[in-house]
């Protein structure tokens, strides 16, 4: 008895959480006209890509990706760098002082994007970086650093002490532990905090709305809700949910493939703060 | 790692981040709406043709023309302007005041404009100075069905009889027009407000809306819509939905501009259509709101000389006819409204010359975004019926002097002439007080579940996790089409299971987009609440647990004894960063309700957004921002303070 109402709820959570993702892929596979009929189907009566061919065909859908995995590919990269020198300096420190360290950087990393949006812009605006992937990927980098450092010190407080100990008496330099051995022993974390990061900027709306305008420069998410605009009628519904969908779907075969291990590193990360 | 692994690292941060050159080859860039028919392409490729050594781009922007008006604002704000500037007349003003525009005289002498209508020139003019061409002239017209009525009507009495005897809805409305929050909101307004003999602003420039005129003119208004002379979801409507709905053969009448004909002359409704002046109050003038777009050349652009050309093509009479027989643009050119092949196709030319030539512009000023955004406001809530017509009237004059008194203040004396600044901060606070709580307790609810040890969690924790990991802006185009009526599959379910007996309008109506967007959030949000819920669950040791349960404690004893008081410092985090979250939301609302109906969506970072990129405002935005930083730092003081408890205190 008691199973079953756990598996009811299981099943009524899991529904909650993925319809939204699963009736834009339902509707992304309709073909335009059934789209629009009514009664509603929730099945598509044949599966059609045709709503998929055309976000690449009538639109630089393509590039709006390709802007994407520059823009969140460099920042995590960048980020990923930046934030392992930090936090290898943060494990040298006493636990409190690093603490204290990390707690102010995570009070920056509250505010939200809307409120930055501004003072980023006219920064990035007298830097002659707008429309540019550099004057994106900046901010993406700045905003990112405070969690990538929180989950890399997390991992790297877990090695002991005396490997750098021994690796220091061996006339290592610090370069030289960092790369040679902290790294390397801590790539599951650094692979996880890459994979967040990347999504973190993936996602992002309201930057790369701003920083980037030139439509050539769009990211995916600016790109889709520049999709709408047209009237009810003529909003191409079945197009937004493909590009929806193309979107979303790396982004959920990250989760499937990697959540323990995100689970269990944002699980830490917290714990440990 | 080795040193070529490294060095390809580098690499790549190099080769991604360097900015991107500039071709070297003159590229005019223009933005305008979606190119239906070809008409851009081929005058595009024409002056291609004589002009080899210039390139135009012609990017498809939204359909709402605020969007692509917001488009170019950033662009001029960001340095990299789009060269040609292709603009609603009401843009000049703002766009010339902020000396974004290259003025116009070199291409167009004062005697070479004479050839086009007057309105456009005048629109196209700001303080003595010439700054855009007129491409397309327009006015809005009354169109109704010549094998339906009689004749058309010309007052408002006789617009009533006519809907009376000869509507049947819901098969036939008398009306339709566009009733949806934005722009075109305003020049249907307008055309009841000067039909009734009113005006926004009177000889001296000073606001002049609390009058007998106003109220008269919205009270029309909404009892068309409360007669059912015009079907109710017209508050959705914009100028595509009106033609499509008339073109349906629902309605008699249709307020629309000239463009109209050419697809209702496409229709099966050919040859059916009459085409008159707009309806007003007996003994008043008629008149009609003057719109058109034209074409102007950014000051920052590198080569006006090119770009001088180009207006000067489009504005030709050559391209002015491809316009007009691919999309069915109105000329603005007096002289192709003698043209026969024009005549041709459209005979009723003759009466839309006259129309034209009263049509009147909006008010010219630098803040008419502001102004407007008020208007569509106020008249709004009075079709939606959130405010009565002498209300509104009462607030548009407070709005408007306030606004243009605010302009003249200190930012903190303005902070209590800004009702847009009101307006917004009630909005969040009502939806960070709603989706917060529910949020927390829901989150709270998934975490106990998920903790609980049984085979298949981590399907669970996958299915809560994938909400947090999908993008937010993304997300709300899906949570728009389920929000959608008639096609959303949300009130398809609703309906089916039985809890609500007619469709919702979940985002036409304040409540609705309220609820939706709270509906969006609290899904979008809630994980963020397990996540670190759990992580304060798994901290809870096991042992104590255990003794607890061995000393009689009931589940929900030690709930309370044990996991709670040990939750209290996730808790408190987490409480802080939704609620800082919750009232910087930005995103989901500015894809899903752009912040409508009748603002009752908008947050008060949307409001900062369109300050600083709208309305050109950085500095009171930034004053604003401050202050909302402020606040939000005295709340998590208030909900750290909140959530100590005393023997916590005593610990430290």
């Amino acid at each position: 008895m008691k199973k079953v109402i756990i598996y009811v709820l299981l099943a009524v959570i899991s529904v909650y959480c993925l319809f939204p993702f699963l009736w834009t892929i339902l509707t992304a596979l309709k073909p335009q006209e059934h789209i629009f009929k009514l009664p509603i189907r929730y099945l598509p009566e044949r599966i059609s890509l045709e709503n998929l061919e055309n976000v690449f065909s009538k639109r630089p859908f393509a590039r709006y990706i390709l802007n994407s995995l520059v823009v969140s590919g460099g920042a995590t990269l960048l980020t990923l760098c930046a934030a392992s020198l930090i936090a290898f300096r943060l494990k040298k420190m006493e636990i409190e002082q690093s603490l204290k360290i990390q707690r102010g950087l995570l009070i920056m990393a509250i505010v939200p994007p809307a409120l930055l949006v501004i003072p980023v812009f006219m920064v990035i605006r007298k830097l002659d970086l707008v429309n540019h992937y550099l004057g994106l990927i900046l901010p993406y980098v700045a905003l990112n650093l405070p969690f990538a450092v929180w989950m890399l010190h997390a991992a790297f407080r877990q090695l002991p002490k005396e490997l750098d100990e021994a690796a220091m008496l061996d006339g290592f330099s610090s370069s030289r532990i960092l790369f040679g051995i902290v790294l390397p022993l801590s790539r599951p974390a650094l692979a996880i905090t890459g994979v967040l990061v990347f999504i973190f900027c993936w996602n992002e709306f309201i930057l790369a709305l701003t920083l980037m305008p030139s439509q050539m420069r769009y990211t995916v998410p600016v790109g889709v809700a520049m999709l709408s605009g047209a009237s009810v009628y003529e909003i191409p519904w079945g197009e937004i949910n493909a590009a929806v969908m193309l979107t979303t779907v790396p982004v959920i075969l990250l989760m499937v493939f990697l959540q323990r291990w995100i689970m269990e590193g944002l699980t830490r990360g917290a714990v440990k703060g | 790692m080795t040193e070529r692994l490294k060095f390809l690292i580098f690499f790549c941060i190099l080769f991604l981040t360097l900015p991107v050159p500039v071709c070297s080859q003159v590229a005019l860039r223009m933005i305008g709406p979606e190119d239906l028919g070809g008409a851009w392409a081929e005058i595009v490729r024409r002056f291609h043709e004589r002009n080899p050594e210039i390139g135009i781009q012609y990017i498809p922007g939204p359909w709402s023309t605020e969007q692509r008006q917001d488009m170019y604002i950033r662009s001029f704000m960001s340095g990299d302007a789009f060269e040609l500037v292709y603009m609603d007349v009401i843009w000049t003003a703002k766009f010339a005041e902020k000396g974004w525009l290259l003025p116009l005289e070199d291409w167009f002498p004062s005697e070479k404009r004479e050839v086009f209508l007057q309105g456009d020139i005048e629109a196209g003019q700001y303080k003595g100075r010439f700054y855009r061409a007129p491409v397309r002239s327009d006015a809005g017209v009354l169109y109704y069905r010549r094998d339906l009525i009689p004749h058309p009507p010309k007052t408002w009495r006789e617009f009533e009889e006519i809907c009376r005897k000869y509507s049947s809805p819901p098969e036939r409305y008398g009306i339709v027009f566009q009733g949806m929050q934005y722009e075109g909101l305003v020049c249907n307004y307008l055309e009841y407000l000067w039909g009734a003999g009113g005006s926004v602003l009177d000889e001296e420039g000073k606001v002049h809306l609390k009058t007998q005129e106003n109220v008269v003119a919205l009270k029309f208004m909404k009892k068309i819509i409360d007669e059912n002379w015009a079907p109710k979801s017209v508050i959705t409507f914009q100028e595509q939905h009106s033609l499509e709905f008339f073109e349906k053969g629902k309605a008699l009448m249709m307020r629309n501009w000239p463009y109209a004909w050419k697809a209702l002359n496409d229709s099966p409704l050919r040859g059916k259509i009459g085409i008159a002046p707009f309806i007003h109050r007996r003994g008043k003038e008629p008149a009609s709101t003057l719109g058109g777009w034209g074409l102007g050349i950014a000051r920052a652009g590198k080569h006006p000389k090119a770009a001088g050309r180009f207006v000067q093509f489009v504005t030709s009479p050559e391209a002015q006819k491809i316009l007009h027989f691919k999309t069915g643009a109105t000329p603005s050119r007096k002289s192709l409204f003698r043209d026969e092949g024009i005549l041709k196709e459209s005979p009723y030319y003759r009466e839309l010359y006259e129309i034209l030539s009263w049509a009147r512009p909006r008010p010219v000023h630098p803040d008419y975004a502001k102004m407007s955004s008020i208007l569509q406001k106020h008249v709004s809530s009075v079709l939606i019926g959130i405010e009565s017509p002498e209300e509104a009237g009462r607030d548009m004059q407070r709005s408007l002097e306030g606004l243009l008194k605010g302009k003249r203040e200190n930012w903190l004396k303005r902070l209590f002439l800004d009702d847009d600044l009101h307006q917004t901060v009630k909005n969040t606070a009502l939806f960070t007080l709603i989706s917060v709580p529910l949020e927390f307790f829901l989150g709270l609810l998934m975490a106990l579940f998920i903790h609980l040890p049984f085979r298949g969690r981590n399907l669970g924790r996958l299915a809560v996790l994938i909400p947090w990991a999908l993008p937010t802006a993304v997300m709300a185009m899906t949570w728009q089409w389920m929000f959608n009526n008639p096609f959303g599959v949300i009130n398809d379910a609703l309906i089916r299971t039985g809890l609500l007996s007619t469709p919702a309008d979940w985002l036409s109506t304040a409540g609705g987009a309220m609820a939706a967007a709270l509906f969006a959030d609290i899904w979008k949000t809630t994980p963020f609440a397990v996540i670190i819920l759990l992580s304060g669950l798994q901290s809870v040791p096991r042992e104590l647990q255990e003794s607890l349960s061995l000393d009689g404690a009931g589940p929900l004893k030690r709930f309370f004894h044990l996991t709670l008081p040990m939750l209290i410092p996730f808790i408190r985090v987490a409480l802080i960063f939704r609620m800082i979250h919750a009232a910087g939301i930005f995103d989901l609302i500015w894809v899903l309700t752009q912040g409508g109906p009748a603002d009752s969506t908008r947050t008060l970072s949307l409001y900062l957004y369109d300050l600083a990129f709208r309305y050109d405002e950085i500095g009171y935005a930034l004053f604003l921002t401050f202050l909302f930083l402020a606040a939000l730092v005295l709340m998590s003081f208030g909900i750290t303070r909140g959530l100590t408890f005393r023997y916590e205190k005593v610990g430290k």
